[in-house]
C-alpha cells in the first residue's frame, strides 16, 4: 500500500471518529437548549392553567380536561411541590409515530382539590436536528475526502518529488560510475538527512570499489616479478643435464602451470584496465581485417584439426576500439571457436556493417545465459590451457565500448554475436 | 658480445645473467639506476637489458641516456607493466624491444640475439648451426648449401631453436614465441610436436643431422651432442 494512501485512510478514520463526537456533542447541546426552552414553556402553561382554576373554580366545581397535550384531572393525591418533567415518545398515536414529547407532570392543589396536571409539548424538530446534523456531517466528511484526495495528490507530486528523483537515481547508477552521483540538498529536512546519509553512502560504496579495484590490480601486477623469477629458475634447473626423468617432468609441469598462472594474471590485469578506462578508443578499427590477421595466425592449428573456416565479409565492420582490445576481442572469440571445436568442425564468420557475427560447431552443450560471460566459468573441456577469463573479458570489452554481445546456440552450433548499440 | 642487466629483483637477474652467459654472452649487472646509468657511461655494451621500475629512476630515463650517449647498444625493457604506454614511450625513445614480465628467459635470448643481428650492418646476417645455416634476411635455410623448404612459423621455429641451441625450450615457451601470447586462448600445447616433427623430418630430409631432441615430458633441446 502507498504511504499516502496509508496516511490518508489514517487520516480519515480520525476525521470519521472527530467528526462523531463533534456531532454528538453538538446535538447534546441544541437538544438541551431545546428542552430548557420547552420546560419554560411548559412551566409558563401550567401557571396559565393553576391560575385559570384558581380562579374559575372558586364555585366547589371539579375540572376534568384530556386533550392530546393537555390532561387536567382531580387525584386522592397530595400536591408535589415540584413539577416532573421528562422525555417521552408518545406512542399513543396509531401508528405509532416515536416522536419525542416533552412532558410535565405536577399534582397540584386547588382549594381543597388535588389535580393531576399533565402538559406535553411536541419536540419534532429535535428529530429534524438530528437528520440535519447528520446530513452536514456527511456533506463535511465528503468534503473533506474530495479536499484531502487532491491535497495529496499535489503533495504526492510536489512534495515527494526529491525522494523519487533520489529513488531514481539508485535504480539506474551502475557501481563504475557511482561517484558521478549527487544526491542534492532540497528544502525538506527528511530528505536533506535522507541524501546527505546517500551520498555518505555512495562515498563510502565508491571508496571500498576503488580500494577492490586497486587491490586486484595491484595484486595482479605485484605477482608478476616474483612469477618472473620463479620461471627463470625453473628454466634454469630444466637446463640441469643431470636431471631423471620424474625430476624433468615435474619441473616442466611446475613451469606450464606458473605460465598459466602469468597468463590468468595478465587478464586479470586487462580486465581491471578495461574497468578503469585506460584503453581509450582513438582510431577506427577493422574487425575484419584484424580476423584476417588471426585466421593467419592460427591456420596451422585450423588445418591441424581439420576446421573449415566459412567467411563472409559482406562488409567491413569497423569499430572505435584500442587496437589492443580489438586483438583481445577477435583472437578470444576466434580463439574458443577453435578450442571448442571438434575435429572436422567449422567455423563461420559473418560480417557486415552494423554486426559481427563468429559460430562453431561444437560438442559441449550450450552454455546458461547467466553463466557465460563470468570470470573462472571453465569448461572442463577446454582443457588445462583455459583460464576461465577470455569470454569475461570478450564481455568486457563490449561493455565499455558500447557493444552488445549475444550468444545463442542452435543445432550444435554456437552463435556470438557483436552489433553496434 | 657484452650485455649489462639492470634488474633491481636479485633472483631475475641472476637467472638472467646465467642463461645468457650459458648462450656465451658476457654479462653485467646492476641493480638500481644509479649503477646502471654508471655502468653505461664508462663500458660499451652491445645489448642493455633494463627493467622500467628500479630504484632510484625509470629505466626509461637509462634508454634515453643511452641514446644521448649515441651508443650503438641495442635496448631490451622489461616491465611488469604490460602497459603500452611505457611500450611506445620505451620504442619512441630508442628501445629495440618490449618484454613483459613474467618471460621466457628463452625469449630474452631470441630478442636479444634478433636485436645483435639487426644492429650488426656490416657483415652477414647468417646463423649457422653445423651444416645448417639460416640467412635471417631472407628467412631461408640451407643445409649442405641445400635450400630447404620451410614455412614462415617452421623457420622462425628453427631461428629459436639455433638462437637457444642446447637448451631445454619447454612447449609454452615456444608456443608463445611462435603464436603470441594469444596462442593458448586457441590450443593446447600437443600441437607443438606436430610442428617441431613436421620441422624435423624436412631437415633430415635434406640431408642434417638429427639433432631436435625430445626431452622427456618436458620440451625439447637443439644439440649437435
Amino acid at each position: 500500500m502507498r504511504l499516502l494512501t496509508k496516511t490518508t485512510l489514517y487520516f480519515f478514520s480520525a476525521m470519521v471518529i472527530v467528526l462523531v463526537l463533534t456531532g454528538f456533542y453538538l446535538f447534546q447541546q441544541f437538544s438541551r437548549q431545546i428542552n430548557e426552552r420547552s420546560d419554560r414553556e411548559l412551566m409558563a402553561e401550567e401557571q396559565g392553567w393553576i391560575d385559570y382554576l384558581e380562579t374559575g373554580l372558586e364555585n366547589g366545581n371539579t375540572f376534568i380536561l384530556r386533550t392530546r397535550e393537555v390532561a387536567i384531572y382531580p387525584v386522592n393525591a397530595s400536591p408535589n411541590e415540584f413539577p416532573v418533567i421528562e422525555d417521552i415518545a408518545d406512542n399513543s398515536l396509531k401508528p405509532k409515530s416515536g416522536l419525542p414529547y416533552r412532558q410535565l407532570s405536577q399534582v397540584v392543589g386547588i382549594g381543597d382539590v388535588s389535580y393531576q396536571v399533565i402538559l406535553k409539548k411536541s419536540q419534532e424538530q429535535k428529530a429534524v436536528l438530528v437528520t440535519n446534523f447528520t446530513r452536514v456531517m456527511m456533506l463535511v466528511l465528503a468534503g473533506l475526502f474530495i479536499v484531502t484526495i487532491i491535497f495529496n495528490w499535489i503533495i504526492s507530486r510536489n512534495l515527494w518529488a526529491p525522494f523519487r528523483r533520489s529513488l531514481q537515481k539508485i535504480r539506474t547508477t551502475e557501481l563504475n560510475k557511482i561517484q558521478t552521483v549527487h544526491f542534492e540538498k532540497t528544502n525538506t529536512k527528511e530528505f536533506n538527512e535522507l541524501n546527505s546519509s546517500l551520498n555518505d553512502m555512495r562515498d563510502k560504496i565508491y571508496h571500498d570499489y576503488i580500494n577492490m579495484k586497486e587491490f586486484t590490480e595491484n595484486a595482479a601486477h605485484e605477482m608478476q616479478t616474483p612469477i618472473a623469477v620463479v620461471q627463470g629458475k625453473l628454466e634454469l634447473l630444466l637446463q640441469d643435464q643431470n636431471l631423471k626423468e620424474g625430476q624433468l617432468q615435474s619441473l616442466a609441469e611446475a613451469s606450464e602451470v606458473l605460465n598459466r598462472l602469468g597468463k590468468l594474471n595478465q587478464g586479470l590485469l586487462l580486465l581491471a584496465k578495461i574497468e578503469n578506462n585506460q584503453y581509450e578508443s582513438a582510431e577506427p578499427v577493422s574487425l575484419t581485417a584484424i580476423t584476417r590477421k588471426y585466421l593467419q595466425l592460427f591456420d596451422e592449428l585450423i588445418k591441424d584439426k581439420g576446421i573449415t573456416v566459412e567467411t563472409d565479409f559482406g562488409d567491413e565492420f569497423n569499430l572505435r576500439l584500442h587496437p589492443v582490445l580489438a586483438d583481445s576481442l577477435v583472437s578470444n572469440l576466434l580463439g574458443n571457436a577453435i578450442k571448442y571445436n571438434y575435429p572436422g568442425g567449422v567455423i563461420k564468420i559473418i560480417a557486415s556493417k552494423a554486426s559481427y557475427q563468429i559460430s562453431n560447431s561444437s560438442r559441449l552443450e550450450p552454455i546458461a545465459a547467466g553463466k557465460i560471460f563470468k570470470r573462472f566459468n571453465t569448461s572442463k573441456d577446454g582443457g588445462e590451457s583455459s583460464n576461465g577469463l577470455g569470454l569475461a573479458i570478450v564481455k568486457k570489452i563490449a561493455d565499455a565500448n558500447g557493444l552488445q554481445l549475444n550468444y545463442h546456440a542452435q543445432n550444435g552450433m554456437h552463435y556470438f554475436e557483436l552489433r553496434v548499440m | 658480445m657484452k650485455i649489462l642487466i639492470i634488474e633491481d629483483e636479485k633472483g631475475l637477474r641472476d637467472s638472467i645473467e646465467k642463461y645468457l652467459e650459458y648462450q656465451g654472452f658476457v654479462c653485467e649487472t646492476a641493480d638500481n639506476f644509479l649503477t646502471g646509468k654508471e655502468k653505461i657511461s664508462q663500458f660499451a655494451y652491445d645489448c642493455i637489458v633494463v627493467d622500467i621500475g628500479l630504484p632510484y629512476g625509470s629505466g626509461l630515463d637509462i634508454v634515453s641516456a643511452v641514446k644521448e650517449m649515441e651508443s650503438k647498444a641495442g635496448i631490451i625493457i622489461i616491465s611488469a607493466k604490460n602497459a603500452l604506454d611505457d611500450k611506445l614511450k620505451g620504442l619512441e625513445l630508442g628501445s629495440d624491444d618490449y618484454l613483459t614480465k613474467p618471460f621466457h628467459l628463452s625469449e630474452l635470448n631470441a630478442r636479444i640475439n634478433a636485436i645483435l643481428r639487426r644492429r650488426k650492418f656490416e657483415g652477414s646476417k647468417i646463423i649457422r648451426f653445423n651444416e645448417i645455416k639460416l640467412d635471417a634476411e631472407a628467412q631461408s635455410v640451407t643445409v649442405n648449401d641445400q635450400t630447404v623448404d620451410l614455412t614462415e612459423k617452421e623457420y622462425q621455429l628453427l631461428e629459436y631453436f639455433v638462437a637457444n641451441q642446447r637448451r631445454v625450450l619447454t612447449k609454452p615457451a615456444i608456443a608463445e614465441h611462435i603464436w603470441g601470447d594469444e596462442y593458448v586462448q586457441a590450443g593446447d600445447y600437443d600441437f607443438i610436436y606436430t610442428h617441431i616433427k613436421n620441422l624435423r623430418k624436412k631437415l633430415l630430409d635434406a640431408g642434417s643431422g638429427d639433432y631436435i631432441k625430445t626431452v622427456y615430458r618436458s620440451g625439447y633441446r637443439l644439440t649437435d651432442n
